[in-house]
């Protein structure tokens, strides 16, 4: 049997390999777009395609955890795509920034992004799953999907300032739950 | 707690914000084939690192063993000084019959792969004895992917000629292939060869091995069980990288030559084999070996390394002899068999957390086999 536009989700989640192929011949060209779209401005086309084999990889060794239909599957693997492009960005930003002395590449990056750059990721996500679902969805939209706080604000219906608010109380959240962790405790 | 994939699976995105951009086949041919690449390494590693070597792996080596007792060289027993060279005489000899006068006339003209082996070898010597039986490690040799090891055994017990040992463990090296050989060399004595290649895509400056031995195998059933505990060191020589692009293609096979590492006594051959799905859907397996000569009419014997992939689409080196210093030319011909596989040369197991699992052979139509020679390829030697 091979893999369709009705099966393929099952067929992923048994980790039958030919729904793997089934999912790059169907998505490659969004993947493509969407990580061209933020790895582009590094100029480096290696980066680009192990950011792409990368994407495949985990949604691979994920597909158990996806629930939903066709249409949730699409923007799943479209979060994937920019979670992990942005992620490549900031690894490779990092490397420039390291390499280069002379020049003051970005004076917009945000203490937050610096926070994420500096964090171990997975502690970050640990952290996350403290707060409640609509302030974990603000957070992860913000900082892990690069969205502009008015495109949150307009998704969710609410207005700019309370998602300003929200980020603010979630932020707080997060000192507090991370200040027991720089001491080297666990924290959760 | 959820993770990230959970996480990223309640977020609502708004798909028509993303643009599809165009792809042509070859793209998507080369995220199938990279993907195919990264999965396999993955489930290999993860088997080997289990400690049990991998059966899955496709070591292909010619299934029979070397059945010649006694070559003209090892009859200066029982000083048998160049261990390498008595098994390149016994490869030799088998590659052109088992005539044994033969084969002394083909040695002359044909180096073997060990030719210079024991000159840039380390001796180790170390002997250690249990249970009435007496192994001494003799010499090792690493060139940064393969070490070469070999051995002598002094036993009371018969071992016959198809004995075995496991192969030693290596510190940074999680997926390794490797053969060994012993060969009867007088009453109750024996010399053996192991090699062993690292399968990942790196290089070490120094093998530290561990070598536990803790039986010898003499056939399916029985085994000396003992305790020869083994360590030592040996540093790789040096080697060279040459970086070489070449391919042939016929018959749905496409044969890629990667990369020529030489040291001062072998050189090592990476290729890869990419088969089309025309070839797959009718034969279990494709193997792919490669002759070499050079422009001064030097021919080159050699030995596999093993690889890493499926059945198909396999990543592999071959390590063969001295590369002669005034040769400017290779001609690397490719030599592919389709096989049929069937109860007597092939088994293949998968290693799951309750141990290894059987695989049911595959059925597709090929039967018996088929075997064809590529183009030669030509690698300027610079």
């Amino acid at each position: 049997m091979k893999s369709n536009d009705t099966n393929f989700i099952e067929r992923l989640q048994q980790q039958k390999e030919d729904a793997l192929e089934f999912i790059v011949d169907q998505y490659l060209p969004l993947i493509k777009g969407v990580t061209h779209k933020v790895l582009s401005p590094l100029n480096n086309k290696g980066v680009i395609e192990e950011c792409i084999n990368d994407i495949f990889l985990s949604i691979w060794k994920n597909s158990k955890k996806f629930h939903g239909d066709t249409n949730d599957f699409k923007k799943w693997i479209c979060a994937i795509a920019k979670y992990k492009s942005i992620d490549y960005y900031r690894r490779e930003f990092k490397k420039i920034e390291v390499s280069s002395n002379y020049i003051d590449i970005d004076g917009e990056k945000s203490a937050e992004d610096e926070l994420i750059i500096q964090e171990d990721r997975t502690e970050l996500i640990k952290l996350i799953n403290h707060l409640d679902p609509v302030e974990r969805d603000i957070f992860i939209m913000r900082f892990f999907l690069g969205f502009k706080t008015e495109e949150i604000a307009k998704k969710l219906g609410l207005t700019k300032a309370s998602i300003d608010n929200r980020i603010y109380r979630g932020k707080k959240k997060l000192h507090k739950k991370a200040t027991p962790l720089t001491l080297g405790e666990n924290g959760i | 707690m959820k993770d990230i994939y959970e996480l990223l699976n309640d977020i609502d995105v708004d798909v028509t914000e993303f643009e599809e951009m165009e792809v042509t086949k070859l793209e998507i041919a080369k995220v199938k084939k990279s993907l195919k690449k990264s999965m396999n390494e993955k489930k290999k590693l993860k088997g080997l690192k289990k400690n049990l070597l991998a059966a899955s792996i496709i070591v292909c080596f010619s299934a029979a063993t070397v059945g010649l007792t006694f070559p003209a060289y090892a009859k200066n027993i029982p000083g048998i000084n160049d261990i390498f060279r008595y098994f390149d005489n016994d490869r030799l000899a088998f590659i052109n019959g088992t005539n044994e006068n033969k084969s002394n006339a083909t040695a002359e003209k044909q180096t073997g792969l060990y030719h210079d082996y024991k000159k840039y070898s380390s001796d180790i010597n170390m002997t250690k004895e249990s249970n009435g039986t007496k192994i001494t490690i003799k010499e090792a040799v690493f060139d940064g992917k393969t070490v070469s090891i070999t051995f002598s055994i002094e036993s009371e017990q018969d071992l016959g000629e198809q004995a075995t040992i496991f192969s030693p463990k290596i510190d940074g090296m999680n997926g390794t292939a490797g053969t060994s050989k012993i060969s009867k060399i007088d009453k109750n004595k024996y010399v053996g060869i192991l090699t062993m290649s690292n399968l990942e895509d790196k290089k070490l400056d120094r093998a530290n091995i561990k070598w536990a031995i803790d039986h010898i195998q003499i056939d399916k059933q029985t085994s000396i069980k003992g305790d020869w505990p083994f360590a030592f060191s040996v540093k790789a020589v040096d080697s060279k990288v040459q970086e070489n692009q070449g391919s042939a293609e016929k018959n749905g096979v496409k044969v890629n030559i990667e990369e020529i590492t030489s040291t001062p006594m072998s050189f090592t051959v990476y290729y890869n084999q990419e088969v089309s799905e025309l070839v797959s859907n009718i034969w279990d397996g494709v193997l792919v070996d490669l002759e070499i000569k050079d422009n001064l009419g030097n021919t080159y014997s050699g030995e596999d390394n093993g690889g890493v992939g499926d059945n198909y689409n396999v990543n592999l080196s071959k390590t063969f002899g001295k590369l002669d210093g005034k040769a400017s030319k290779l001609m690397i011909t490719p030599h592919v068999t389709f096989i049929d596989y069937n109860s007597s040369n092939h088994a293949s197991v998968q290693i799951t957390n309750d141990g290894p699992k059987e695989i049911p052979l595959p059925e597709k139509p090929g039967r018996g086999k088929q075997e064809f020679k590529l183009k030669d390829i030509i690698i300027e030697i610079k």
